[in-house]
C-alpha cells in the first residue's frame, strides 16, 4: 500500500511540475504586432546593420549579404545532425532554384574564424553555395535569436521575411518564391 | 530471496532515444516489478558523452573542434504491481544538460519527459533452474504499453537555445513486447517496441511566437537483444550478472502539417554492457552499464554518436 501511495504521488508531481505548452499544446496566433519602420529580429522589421567575418577571410555586412541580390538566408548551424540535414537540404534542393539569393551558415559555437573554417571543412559545408560566418560576438545570433535551425531571410531592402526554424524547408521555399 | 526474484527480471530495459541535448531527450526507460515481488523503487543517473554524429548519408563526422558535449540524467522511477500479471510504473527523470564549446558554454537543467507505464505477462519463466522438458524451455513474455508525456523543456517552451532542451515536447504511445528465458546461469531476452507520437500544434520555438502549424514526429521502432551470464559468490545466494547487448533504434520522418518531410528520420545502433549485484540479504541491488554507439560509417543516421555510462540502484519490496 506504500508503494502504491509513492506511486500516486510521483504521478501527481509529474503533472503538475510539467503543466506547461507541451503538456496542452496551443494553435493560436500569438505572434506579436510589429511597428512599421521599426529596427529588430522580427518579420517585417527593418533587419539592424551587422560587420562579421566569414572563413575565406572577408568582412559581411547587412549592405553586402543582399548586394546585388533579392536577398539572402542566414542557416544558424552548431554541426549538429539536425543542421546537417537542413544544411543538405538547402544545398541540394533549395538554392539551386533560387541563384538570385545568397546563402550563409551562421556558425555560433566556434568561436573563431578558424574553427567556423575547421567546422564547415568537416563537415562538408567549406565552400560551394554557402559561405559560412564565424559570429564570434553573437552578433546574429542575439539579433535574431537564433539557435539550431533558425533560418532567416532578409530580402533586398533589409527587411525580414523570415525568422523561424528551418522545418522542412516548405516556408523558406515559399519566401523565397515571393520575394519581388 | 532477493537474488532469486531479481534474477527474473531484466537488467535494463532496451535504452529508449537516449537524449541529445541538440536533439531533446531526457526520457527514462520503463521499470520491470519482479514476479512476487509488489513493487520496485529505482534510481539511477546517466552521464551520455557525445563523440559526433551520424550524417543523413550515415558518414560519421566529429564534432566542432574544442566541444564538450555531455548530458547527465538523474532518473527516479517505482514500479507498482497492482494483480498477480499486471504492473505499472512511473519514472520521470531530470536532466542537465552541459555543452561547451570553443565559442559558447551552457549548463542548464530541467525535468525530463516522464514515461508512465503498464504492463502484462503473458507467460512466465518458472523453470530458470532446471529444464527437464521441452515445456521447461517457456519464455517469460510480456507485452506492455507505455505513454511519453512531454514534461522536459522542448522548443516549443519559453526557451531561446537549444542548449536549454531536456524533452522533445511530444506525447508518444509504446507498445512493447519482452521476450525474456533463464537457464541458469544463463539467460537472454528480446525487446521490441513500436511507437507512435501524437500530432500537436505549435505556435512558438525557442521563444519566438510563429505562424501555428502542426507537426508530428515519426512512428519509432527499437529492438534490443541481450545475454546475460550469473555468477554466484560463494553459498549466501549474493550473485553478480553480466550482461551485453545490442540494440537498434529507427524513427521514421517528421511531418510538418501532415506532409512528411523525406530524410528527417533517424536510426542508431548500439552495443551495451552491465554489471549487477544482488545482495541475498536484503532487496538491494546495485548496477552499472554502458552503452556505446558505434562511431563508423553506417551504424546510424541523422543522429549523435554517444557513450551512457549509467549507475542505479534498486530496491525491491516483497
Amino acid at each position: 500500500m506504500y508503494s502504491c501511495k509513492i506511486f500516486v504521488v510521483l504521478l501527481s508531481l509529474v503533472f503538475s511540475a510539467g503543466c506547461g505548452d507541451n503538456l496542452f499544446p496551443s494553435g493560436n496566433d500569438k505572434r506579436p504586432s510589429v511597428l512599421a519602420g521599426s529596427s529588430g529580429g522580427d518579420v517585417n522589421q527593418k533587419a539592424p546593420d551587422f560587420s562579421l567575418p566569414d572563413i575565406n577571410g572577408s568582412t559581411v555586412t547587412l549592405a553586402s549579404s543582399i548586394a546585388g541580390k533579392k536577398g539572402a538566408v542566414f542557416y544558424f548551424t552548431m554541426w549538429c545532425p539536425i543542421c546537417d540535414s537542413h544544411m543538405s537540404s538547402i544545398r541540394s534542393s533549395v538554392a539551386p532554384s533560387f541563384p538570385d539569393m545568397n546563402f550563409f551558415l551562421v556558425d555560433y559555437v566556434s568561436g573563431s574564424v578558424a574553427g567556423a573554417s575547421s567546422a564547415a571543412s568537416a563537415n562538408g559545408y567549406a565552400g560551394g553555395v554557402f559561405t559560412t560566418l564565424a559570429d564570434t560576438n553573437h552578433t546574429l545570433t542575439n539579433t535574431f535569436q537564433g539557435t539550431m535551425g533558425t533560418t532567416v531571410v532578409i530580402d533586398s531592402t533589409g527587411i525580414i521575411r523570415m525568422n523561424e526554424d528551418y522545418r522542412d524547408g516548405t516556408n523558406l521555399r515559399s519566401t523565397l518564391a515571393a520575394l519581388p | 530471496m532477493a537474488a532469486l526474484i531479481m534474477g527474473a527480471a531484466p537488467l535494463f530495459l532496451p535504452y529508449s532515444s537516449l537524449a541529445a541535448s541538440c536533439c531533446g531527450g531526457g526520457s527514462a526507460a520503463s521499470l520491470s516489478v519482479p514476479k512476487y515481488a509488489t513493487a520496485v523503487a529505482d534510481l539511477f543517473f546517466d552521464t551520455e558523452l557525445y563523440d559526433g554524429y551520424w550524417n543523413p548519408n550515415g558518414k560519421h563526422v566529429a564534432d566542432p573542434p574544442g566541444s564538450d558535449l555531455k548530458q547527465y540524467r538523474l532518473n527516479a522511477g517505482v514500479g507498482y504491481r497492482f494483480a498477480r500479471d499486471w504492473q505499472t510504473s512511473v519514472s520521470l527523470p531530470h536532466v542537465w544538460n552541459d555543452n561547451s564549446y570553443s565559442g559558447v558554454s551552457s549548463q542548464t537543467s530541467g525535468l525530463g519527459d516522464t514515461t508512465v507505464s503498464l504492463m502484462f505477462e503473458v507467460l512466465d519463466d518458472n523453470s530458470a533452474w532446471k529444464v527437464r522438458d521441452i515445456g521447461d524451455m517457456t519464455p517469460g513474455v510480456s507485452l506492455g504499453l507505455s505513454l511519453l508525456v512531454p514534461t522536459g523543456i522542448s522548443p516549443y517552451d519559453n526557451q531561446q537555445s537549444s542548449f536549454d532542451i531536456t524533452g522533445r515536447g511530444f506525447y508518444r504511445l509504446d507498445g512493447t513486447l519482452l521476450v525474456e528465458k533463464a537457464i541458469r546461469p544463463w539467460s537472454a531476452s528480446l525487446a521490441l517496441g513500436y511507437g507512435t507520437y501524437l500530432e500537436r500544434s505549435i505556435n512558438r520555438e525557442y521563444g519566438k511566437y510563429v505562424e501555428p502549424y502542426k507537426k508530428d514526429l515519426g512512428d519509432r521502432f527499437t529492438a534490443s537483444l541481450s545475454t546475460g551470464y550469473t555468477f554466484v559468490l560463494g553459498t549466501g545466494g549474493d550473485s553478480i550478472t553480466a550482461t551485453a547487448s545490442y540494440a537498434y533504434l529507427n524513427e521514421a520522418d517528421t511531418s510538418y502539417n501532415g506532409k512528411r518531410d523525406s530524410g528527417s528520420g533517424f536510426d542508431k545502433q548500439s552495443l551495451g554492457g552491465a554489471i549487477s549485484y544482488t545482495n541475498n540479504d536484503n532487496n538491494w541491488s546495485m548496477r552499472a552499464g554502458w552503452n556505446h554507439a558505434i562511431k563508423q560509417n553506417g551504424w546510424g543516421q541523422n543522429f549523435p554518436t554517444t557513450d551512457v555510462i549509467s549507475l542505479g540502484v534498486r530496491y525491491v519490496f516483497l
